[in-house]
């Protein structure tokens, strides 16, 4: 009914969808051009540019054997993880008491919690600098994974209090007239209904971390510590000189392992958004 | 609970339990008396950090500089049995780091730009005693040290020198547009003159070109030179009346509007420091303002010396007030909050050891102008002739700010790029006029 | 928790005291690593702090100064042709991302990962990618054009005011089409089929149907996505740290670009704390006015 022939689909899906990948794409085509190529190639006017001419992979080795992305790419790793999954902990019991449970100042929390949201971390680096400063934390790993929830937790709660709410409470109340505890009523029957949404909320946060740059250039002084944006920009960017095949070599690699979650898990990506802020 | 507690923490890598706190504590205790535990588990980290120094500098363009300072930091840590983290940021992200370390601390040596020992006079350590001994061995400092690297007498930082940007052009191209010399390099140009090759070049296809975007390094290095050089100042000696909208500059903006136009490549509005490197290594552009940092790359391409062979340097033109250059020396730091105040003394101490410093100084083949006398006449300057030239540029330096003195109001306006803001404006809309009334209205908000 | 366990399980069971503590955790990050931070930045706009120096109070003086300054003027306006303009292009060309990833499609997961690059990039990273394409001198597109004989020489990209605020806002649309069609997407598989058959049933044509069908039913996620759009595009400053820092001539300048420039360059953080806490009252608008939404619809 939606679409009549196979020459109709083409003409309205795939030919715009071609259109899209192109626009959206394109950037990503064009830095993988200019890894492949050797320094002498990227900046010859006469040569075509988006095309590789002479493939090499220097740009690529020049990255594991002149700088320390793997160290970058391991720190950006577990940093993201261990956020993550701190921010996911606490999002989960926020959403859950703001979506099941009355407690004095519950309505100002909602809202309180929105708020701090925009607070831009422009801002806040310089305090947040203060207080890293007081608890030893330079150039460790915490320093990220302590800061980096700041910016996720508003918005995974807000996104599992709306999951949450899509559950029927019945279910919940026939459980606690059954004698479970709410504590057991979250772990055993809310949580596991919840997976699509909680995943989505995973990808979001794992996405941020992965993305930030500000904090990770303030807090990291080492090069064996820093993430893989703050690790490329500075030691890519020599002087007034960018290093331009290697710089779009460790972008293309840093952006690997984000895709790769993606391919993986936006199916549930789109259900877990589908459910908390559609129905929410 | 613990069941989603087991789950988050899963991930978290075995490293972490090094601090002391284990997993299952971590369980245990809930997170939020987790996270307090963690506190607890902190000091490990902070009593291992007493013996850590941390050295900030810039990246050096140069690969060999930067390996030497870093190899040369790792060997002192081993002497001195300290745990030595070297870090070298990008140009425009040291800013950034200086500021957090000086507020919340966890930096102990850092590289200074010129005028930052100034502005950070407050949070630096003396280090008058340390400079004058590797003034005594070096021969004395060369004037322009002592010009930029004495704070009201005193020197916050040891001066190591700093590198120099100057005009670059192609010969070839100079010579078809008539200028004599051309090959021998250094030729004593005014602003007019040049301004006449610009325009011949541009027939050739081959304009001048120059950075006007948000940029610290080039445009700042340009514009300030031509301001001075045209008879303008931000501010007079008493460092309140604004000097900046003069009959002269306005003269003179007038010709640097229409020599845009007539022999610069005008894309130069959204250049930064990078561009114009690339710009003239790829043969786009015939002279620019720059550090040696284009020289020393054409000498490495694998053209058969090519662009190397057609390249050369000269001063700064001249203009109805002079010639001019911004300049001064960078100095080697060390914050007052450190903890580590004795072993940063000791490790500066040692770098600028002549065995030490030297090293890193020569691999630079000149992109580094030296802090000390003695190292005028240092065999290295024989081995190329074309960098001869940058020995000079001391002589006409001059710090932001000038003829007031190069404080925070001077790094305010330098920060706001009111102009370098100028010149974009005025080749932008043609009217230089309006762009100097603006520039002296942001300047008055600034010096007021 | 052995010998209280009973006194414990009403404890927990008690909805004032469990919510406390399910609380807790988020609470006490944010308030260490957030909430102090920000009072610590709102005292600091109120005094003339500079890096290094303590600074005295001197009230709202660091905001009334700021209405006078002509740059701050153009930051203000910029930021909002960047936050604000950019999303219906953003929501519209979202939209029809959606529309067609809501089909079914050969490969549909690798391609809906794929489409979501310009999003989950690092935009540090992406960013020098844009800011190689606009590049003065090497510019695949101008090189394009010029060979395509339509121009004959470089695009000023990023030196020309008006083209480099479309270059900026392009690349700020860019990355936000995916997080819009994604978002819309997930509004659009909430669309029980039902509704669209019955509307079929009534004769209703393709359009119609989107219009009475669909858009009602996705135009909740189409405000929120949008709201959130424009409260992280406020905040944004990388994008355009990395493009022009600005420049040229403060064109592109927005909050976060401008703070950042007179807080960490010329020192002043007690001003750059003012610039950055302009924002607050703007975004606490939009975000008032995004829970309101989002309460009456719940």
């Amino acid at each position: 009914m939606m679409v009549g022939s196979d020459k109709q689909k083409t003409l309205q899906i795939y030919i715009p969808l071609v259109v899209y990948t192109l626009l959206l794409l394109f950037p990503f085509y064009w830095m993988g051009v200019v890894s492949f190529k050797p320094t002498s190639d990227i900046f010859d006017l006469d040569l075509n540019p988006f095309w590789v001419q002479r493939f090499t992979l220097e740009n690529y080795l020049y990255l594991f054997e002149n700088t320390e992305f793997a160290s970058w790419m391991w720190n950006t790793m577990v940093i993201s993880i261990v956020s993550t999954a701190l921010s996911i902990f606490c999002s989960i019991c926020i959403g859950y008491a703001l979506a099941r449970l009355k407690f004095p100042g519950s309505d100002f929390m909602g809202i309180g919690i929105f708020l701090v949201y925009l607070v831009p971390p422009t801002l806040l680096f310089i305090p947040m600098a203060q207080v890293i400063g007081t608890l030893n934390l330079f150039n460790t790993h915490w320093a990220l994974i302590l800061t980096y929830p700041t910016q996720l937790i508003p918005f995974a709660s807000w996104l599992l209090m709306g999951y949450f709410l899509t559950i029927p409470k019945e279910i919940e109340e026939s459980a606690l007239m059954d004698g479970c505890s709410r504590i057991q009523i979250l772990v055993r029957i809310v949580l596991p209904l919840s997976v699509p949404g909680i995943l989505s909320a995973t990808i979001f946060c794992f996405t941020l971390c992965w993305n930030e740059f500000l904090y990770a250039l303030i807090f990291m002084s080492s090069g064996d510590m820093k993430t893989i944006p703050v690790g490329t920009v500075s030691d890519l960017i020599k002087a007034d000189t960018l290093f331009w095949g290697s710089l779009m070599a460790s972008a293309l690699l840093g952006s690997v392992p984000v895709a790769f979650i993606y391919s993986f898990f936006v199916k549930y990506y789109v259900s877990g958004l589908t459910a908390s802020a559609v129905k929410g | 609970m613990e069941k989603v507690n087991d789950n988050q923490l899963k991930s978290i890598p075995e490293e972490t339990a090094e601090n002391g706190v284990t997993r299952r504590q971590i369980i245990k205790t809930g997170a939020a008396a987790g996270a307090v535990a963690l506190m607890g588990g902190f000091p490990n980290i902070s009593s291992a950090q007493n013996k850590t120094l941390n050295i900030v500098r810039g990246t050096y363009f140069i690969p060999g500089a930067q390996e030497i300072a870093k190899q040369q930091a790792a060997e002192f840590g081993k002497q001195a049995g300290v745990k030595v983290n070297a870090d070298f940021l990008n140009w425009t992200d040291l800013n950034t780091k200086i500021g957090a370390g000086i507020q919340a601390g966890g930096i102990d040596v850092i590289e200074l730009w010129p005028v930052q020992n100034h502005l950070y006079a407050n949070n630096l350590v003396d280090m008058t005693d340390e400079a004058e001994e590797v003034a005594a061995r070096g021969g004395g400092f060369e004037e322009y040290v002592l010009n930029s690297g004495l704070v009201n007498g005193r020197y916050l930082g040891i001066p190591h020198g700093n590198n120099a940007g100057t005009i670059a052009y192609r010969i070839s191209a100079f010579e078809k547009a008539g200028v004599k010399h051309a090959d021998k390099g250094g030729m004593d140009m005014t602003w007019d003159e040049y301004f006449a090759v610009a325009k011949e070049c541009k027939k050739m296809g081959m304009p001048f070109g120059q950075s006007l975007g948000h940029s610290l390094g080039d445009p700042i290095g340009f514009c300030y030179p031509y301001m001075w050089a045209s008879g303008a100042l931000e501010v007079g000696d008493d460092g309140k009346t604004i000097l900046f909208n003069t009959p002269t500059f306005e003269y003179a903006l007038n010709k640097f509007v229409q020599a845009w136009k007539d022999g610069y490549d005008e894309t130069g509005t959204s250049w930064d420091d990078s561009s114009n490197n690339r710009a003239y290594l790829s043969g786009k552009i015939s002279s620019t303002f720059n550090g040696a940092s284009i020289y020393y790359a054409s000498k490495r391409r694998d053209d058969g010396g090519e662009l190397m062979n057609d390249t050369h340097h000269m001063l700064m033109p001249k203009g109805t007030a002079g010639r001019y250059h911004e300049f001064g020396t960078q100095t080697m730091g060390i914050l007052n909050n450190s903890k580590n105040i004795d072993v940063a003394k000791e490790y500066l101490k040692w770098w600028f050891q002549p065995e030490n410093f030297d090293k890193w100084w020569r691999i630079q083949e000149g992109y580094q102008l030296h802090h000390v006398k003695n190292l005028a006449d240092d065999p290295m300057w024989q081995d190329d002739p074309k960098m001869g030239i940058f020995k000079e540029i001391p002589k006409y330096g001059r710090l932001r700010g000038f003829a007031g003195n190069p404080n925070e109001k001077a790094s305010l306006a330098a920060s706001k790029y009111i102009v370098v803001d100028t010149f974009a404006k005025a080749v932008q809309s043609g009217d230089a006029k309006d762009a100097l009334e603006w520039g002296e209205r942001q300047l008055k908000r600034i010096y007021r | 928790m052995n010998s209280g366990s009973i006194q414990s399980e009403n404890f927990l069971d008690r909805e004032s005291s469990l919510g406390v503590l399910l609380m807790l955790p988020g609470l006490i990050l944010l308030l260490v690593f957030l909430a102090y931070p920000f009072f610590l930045g709102i005292w600091l706009s109120l005094t003339d702090t500079r890096i290094g120096m303590p600074g005295e109070f001197i009230g709202l003086w660091n905001y009334t100064d700021l209405l006078e300054d002509d740059i701050f003027h153009q930051t203000a306006w910029n930021t909002m042709i960047y936050a604000v303009v950019t999303v219906p292009f953003k929501a519209l060309m979202g939209l029809g991302l959606a529309l067609i990833l809501n089909n079914k499609i050969r490969f549909s997961n690798p391609i809906r990962a794929f489409v979501m690059l310009p999003w989950i990039v690092p935009t540090a990273l992406s960013s020098l990618g844009w800011f190689m394409i606009f590049d003065p001198v090497f510019s695949p597109i101008s090189w394009l054009m010029i060979e395509m004989g339509l121009i004959e020489s470089n695009v000023n990209f990023l030196g020309d005011q008006i083209l480099a605020v479309t270059a900026i806002c392009w690349v700020n649309i860019w990355r936000g089409i995916p997080f819009f069609g994604i978002s819309i997407l997930a509004g659009l598989q909430a669309v029980p089929p039902e509704l669209h058959e019955q509307a079929a049933i009534d004769g209703a044509n393709k359009f119609q149907r989107f219009v009475n069908v669909t858009l009602p039913q996705i135009k909740g996620i189409l405000m929120i996505t949008s709201l959130l759009s424009i409260i992280w595009t406020f905040a944004d400053f990388q994008l355009i740290y990395v493009l022009t820092k600005g420049g040229p001539a403060n064109q592109t300048h927005i909050f976060g670009t401008y703070a950042y420039q007179i807080g960490l360059f010329g020192t002043e953080i007690g001003m750059a704390a003012a610039i950055t806490l302009y924002m607050f009252p703007i975004l606490a608008f939009f975000s008032i006015f995004l829970l309101r939404y989002m309460r009456k619809t719940a």
